[in-house]
Order: structure tokens, then C-alpha cells, then sequence
């Protein structure tokens, strides 16, 4: 049987073979074949710390421990890198699998000595059953991988169970990825604007920009339930170049000089042409660079090696454009990085609108840094009142005004300007 | 015993799972597997056990020592291996042992969270315990 060279496990092809004989064999009143995939958590730190050898003698431990774990009739293999697969053969209760892979999770978690020094990796392992509509290797081992990844998503160092709800939210996401990637080229993404209000003269200052996907049959799809995965799925950058290019356009036709804040994500920075791209959008709308705002949040000035999005950023600032640091709060919320880039702007997270004392001590910061302030999120009169009396410089959020579709903008400008009632100060 | 410069020693402590009924006849069970099988190996070492925790010293060429850690690390009467300490010495504490049993210790500060706690100071500490009951038991004898 075809081994693995480093570890002495069979190898993936073998293992393939092997299941395909033992599903074949498999007769349905009976409990098992199962198969458990096995991931090793943080193991590239061990590679990138220890070195190779280092790595590879790790490996070795591991795959000793994954034999010594299982019965004599299972079969453990090394599919490749880091991963390893266990056929657990008929029969095979499912408490008795869950066990077996519960004890690998605790087995390949415990230290390892390698080369003289202590090493530690975790193991996420995924559990899958032969079942009546799952008969072939590619199918289990497919059912066994996706338990896996859940078992990483729900935090590692865990057993993920395949199970029918599983199979239908992974086809969901399947399915929102492949209609995602439609929704540019089929004209199903539109912008809404939120009115932004500058609270020291009391009037409409600006709009938000918000991204809003009209999805045929689910209807206008919430940016919580795709954003994320247009990131995961490395859409997001085009989406937030048509984003910027269709913002800018719209906010040029506005009377008045009215301001639009676009949200940049982090990928955006990666390519270094994000510069290009919102001067090309200025010049095509004729919008002026000072009309509009970027708003970017901290996990894009986390990971700055090389400090590629602060020069990017310095460029736009450059041509007048201004920059924001959006969700403050939320993340690390560190001086070091309002001090990382000279921001226009920090905005409050909504969760903070009835904290007092945030909402106070990030205005109290800004004002000192010469950084204005936005309290997001305002939905009452009282809210409101507080975060004027913090002295925050602008607000935003539903009671001054929701979302609006491009159509109605330019009416909600012409009835707003001249101020509204609600910030009228009370005397 | 060799004190040749590929020697290393390795602390660690661990949670016991025995239960007291059954703890004399485990460290019997311990010692006596590693006085068979350590001399071979050319490892030596010590042995500490309380209420919840295991600490032990192992000493030797490094091969040996890995191996051994390793075959310790599956036994079932212990979890929650933490390693204080992993690292090259010039010379053995336990030489003249194949695995010395340093006995039962009720001191708190040697109880397994608190050794966990604080790892780099658990090592000498565990060592020292180690070494001076190991050295009684020396006198004792002589």
C-alpha cells in the first residue's frame, strides 16, 4: 500500500482505496464506516519558529500518536501537509467515534519535544458516517472535511459532527458565493445613503454610502449576510471599486456640496492601485476630492507591513480626499493608531451611543488630536442630546434619517437644507 | 552513566488522574517500568507525585529522553502534560537513579495549578524538591 515517506501512514490515494473497499463491503444496518479528518492547528508557527526539520519531526510524533489512538482494524493516513484522515471501520457506534476523535483532539494537543525543544500544535478534527445517500469515499471524506472546518470555525482544538444542517448551510453559502459573484454584472447591487448631520451648525453635512444587495427572490439582503463573505471570497474589492465609481457619480449630481463617505476594506489596500481608482472615480463624475470621504476601520491598519496603506492613504489625503476611521471602539481602539495617520475623522461604534464616558473620552481624545468626531447610531432624542453634550461634531444614524435609495436623495437635500427640528437646541 | 555533551533534561509536570485508592500501586507500577526500562536508554532521572500532579525529571542523550517523554505523554493516568522545562545540561542530578521516587508531597505550592502557573519558576522549584529529597534518601541509605 502507497505510504506517506515522512510519517509512514498510508498515503491519500491509498486511503481513498481503502474506503472505497470498506464502503463497498458496508452493509446499511450496520453502524459505520466513518471517517475523521484531522487538521493540525497552528502548526505553520511550529515550521516558521522551529524550522522544517523541526516540523517534520513533529509530524512524525503526531502521526504515532494518531496510530496508537485507534484500533488495529482503523486505518490512519497522512492526506498531505498538515492534515491527516482515520477510516474508522464497521462497526462503529457513533459514541464510540466521537470518543476516538475527542481523544485525538487531547492526544495531538499535548506538547511535543522535537529536536530538544518543546513545541505545541492543536488539532480540529471533523467526524462523518457512511449513511444511505453517502456511499462514496469522495462523499464521506467531502462530509468528514466540511464537520472539520466547522469544528475551525466554532474555534479549534474541537470535534465538528457532520450533520444534515450542516450540508445545508454550507450549500446556502455555496450558493450565496455563486450568486454573489453574479450580482455585479447582473445589476443587483445598488447604493443608500445615510444623512450625516453636522451638529455644531445644525445642518445636513453629508451622506454615508451603504452597499445593499437586490437579490430576485431573497429580497434586499441585510450587508451583514454578504459583506463578510464577499471578503472571504476576495470579492470585495471589485465590488468596492463599482462601490466608489457609482458613489462618486451619484454625489456629483447632488445640489449643494453635500460630502460622501464610502467604506474601503482592508483588501483594497492590498493591490496599491486603490489610489488610481478613486482619482479615475473623481475625475469620471468631475466630484471634487474635498466632497468626499473614505471611511476605513482598524483591521486595515493592523496588518500594515511596509506601511502600504498609510502611504496610500497620505496620497489620498493629498488630493483633498478625507479619511475616517470607522467602528472606533470596537477593535483595539489603540492611540497608536489615531496617531498612525492624520484622520479627518474617528467614528464612534454604535454600541457606545449610551455610554457616556466612551463617548466622552473618544470625543475628548479627537478634539485634542484636532480629529472630529461622529456618533453613529443615534436612534432617539435622548441619545441625541448626549452625545452633543460630549461634544461630538457630527451624528448619524435613525432618528435623523435611514438609509435612502440614490432616487431620493436629491429631494431629501432640498427639503433638510436650512436644518430640521430635531437639532434644533432647546431653549 | 555518561555525562556526554549531547545530555539534556526535561521537567515536567502533569495532571494525575489516579485515584488515591489506587496511587500506591500506580507509582509502584511507574517506578518499576522505569527502572527496567531507563538503564538501557541511559536515562535517569526522579519522580514526584501529590494529591493532583505528577513532576518529573528525565535525564539523558536527547533521542532518549524524546522517546521517553513521548511514550509518558500517551499514558492514560495523567493529562495536562505541561513542560517547565527542555534544554541542554552538563551534568545529571539523578545520576545514581533510574528514576528516583522523591515521594508523596502535600506542599500547596507544589499542587499541579500552581506549578502551571507559573512555569519558568515551577522548573527549579520542582528540581529543587526533587534534589533534596532525592539527597536524604541518599543519606539515609549510606
Amino acid at each position: 500500500m502507497p505510504t506517506d515517506a515522512l510519517t509512514g501512514l498510508v498515503d491519500r490515494s491509498a486511503f481513498r482505496t481503502r474506503l472505497e473497499t470498506a464502503l463497498a463491503e458496508w452493509k446499511p444496518d450496520t453502524s459505520g464506516p466513518a471517517v475523521l479528518m484531522v487538521d493540525l492547528d497552528r502548526f505553520k508557527a511550529v515550521n516558521d519558529s522551529l524550522g522544517h526539520p523541526a516540523g517534520d519531526a513533529l509530524l512524525r510524533i503526531a502521526a504515532k500518536r494518531l496510530r496508537a489512538a485507534v484500533r488495529g482494524t482503523d486505518l490512519a493516513a497522512r492526506l498531505g501537509g498538515d492534515e491527516f484522515a482515520v477510516l474508522l471501520t464497521a462497526p462503529v457506534s457513533p459514541d464510540a467515534a466521537a470518543m476516538v476523535a475527542a481523544r485525538l483532539v487531547d492526544l495531538l494537543a499535548r506538547p511535543y519535544l522535537v529536536q530538544g525543544q518543546a513545541a505545541s500544535v492543536g488539532a480540529s478534527v471533523g467526524l462523518a458516517f457512511a449513511e444511505p445517500d453517502c456511499t462514496t469515499a469522495d462523499a464521506l471524506i467531502g462530509r468528514a472535511d466540511m464537520a472539520m472546518y466547522q469544528a475551525k470555525g466554532d474555534g479549534r482544538g474541537r470535534v465538528g459532527f457532520f450533520s444534515a444542517a450542516l450540508q445545508q448551510r454550507a450549500d446556502l453559502r455555496r450558493q450565496t458565493e455563486q450568486e454573489l459573484r453574479a450580482a455585479l454584472p447582473l445589476g443587483q447591487l445598488e447604493l443608500f445613503y445615510q444623512p450625516q448631520y453636522d451638529l455644531n451648525v445644525g445642518q445636513l453635512s453629508g451622506f454615508e454610502a451603504l452597499l445593499r444587495w437586490r437579490h430576485p427572490l431573497r429580497g434586499l439582503v441585510p450587508p451583514d449576510d454578504f459583506i463578510p463573505i464577499a471578503e472571504e471570497i476576495r470579492l470585495i474589492s471589485s465590488l468596492g471599486e463599482w462601490v466608489l465609481r457609482t458613489a462618486c457619480a451619484e454625489a456629483a449630481r447632488w445640489p449643494g456640496a453635500m460630502t460622501v463617505a464610502v467604506n474601503v476594506a482592508a483588501q483594497q489596500f492590498e493591490s496599491g492601485r486603490l489610489v488610481g481608482i478613486v482619482e479615475a472615480a473623481l475625475e469620471a463624475a468631475g466630484l471634487p476630492g474635498p466632497r468626499l470621504e473614505l471611511e476605513i476601520t482598524e483591521s486595515s491598519l493592523l496588518n500594515d507591513p511596509g506601511g502600504i496603506v498609510t502611504t496610500q492613504l497620505t496620497a489620498l489625503k493629498a488630493m483633498g480626499v478625507a479619511i475616517s476611521l470607522d467602528d472606533f471602539g470596537t477593535g483595539y481602539s489603540s492611540l497608536s493608531q489615531l496617531r498612525s495617520f492624520p484622520f479627518d475623522r474617528v467614528k464612534i461604534d454604535r454600541s457606545f451611543v449610551n455610554d457616556h464616558a466612551v463617548v466622552r473620552a473618544i470625543t475628548a481624545m479627537g478634539t485634542s488630536m484636532g480629529i472630529r468626531t461622529t456618533a453613529e447610531g443615534v436612534e432617539t432624542a435622548a441619545q441625541l442630546e448626549n452625545v452633543r453634550r460630549e461634544g461630538c461634531h457630527e451624528v448619524q444614524g435613525y432618528l435623523l434619517g435611514r438609509p435612502l435609495p440614490a432616487s431620493a436623495i436629491p429631494e431629501t437635500i432640498a427639503r433638510l437644507v436650512g436644518g430640521t427640528d430635531l437639532l434644533k437646541e432647546d431653549t | 552513566m555518561s555525562t556526554s555533551a549531547d545530555l539534556v533534561r526535561l521537567v515536567y509536570v502533569s495532571r494525575n488522574l489516579v485515584p488515591p485508592a489506587e496511587a500506591e500501586a500506580a507509582v509502584q507500577a511507574i517506578l518499576g517500568a522505569s527502572r527496567r526500562r531507563n538503564p538501557a536508554m541511559g536515562v535517569t532521572g526522579a519522580l514526584l507525585f501529590s494529591e493532583d500532579c505528577f513532576a518529573q525529571s528525565l535525564e539523558g542523550p536527547l533521542p532518549a529522553v524524546e522517546a521517553l517523554f513521548e511514550h509518558i505523554q500517551m499514558d492514560a493516568r495523567h493529562d495536562q502534560v505541561v513542560l517547565l522545562e527542555a534544554g541542554p545540561i552538563s551534568r545529571r542530578d539523578f545520576g545514581d537513579w533510574s528514576m528516583a521516587f522523591a515521594g508523596h508531597c502535600s506542599d500547596a505550592a507544589l499542587c499541579f495549578e500552581a506549578l502551571v502557573a507559573t512555569p519558568s519558576e515551577s522548573s527549579s522549584r520542582v528540581l529543587d524538591v526533587l534534589r533534596g529529597a532525592v539527597g536524604r534518601a541518599k543519606r539515609v541509605l549510606a
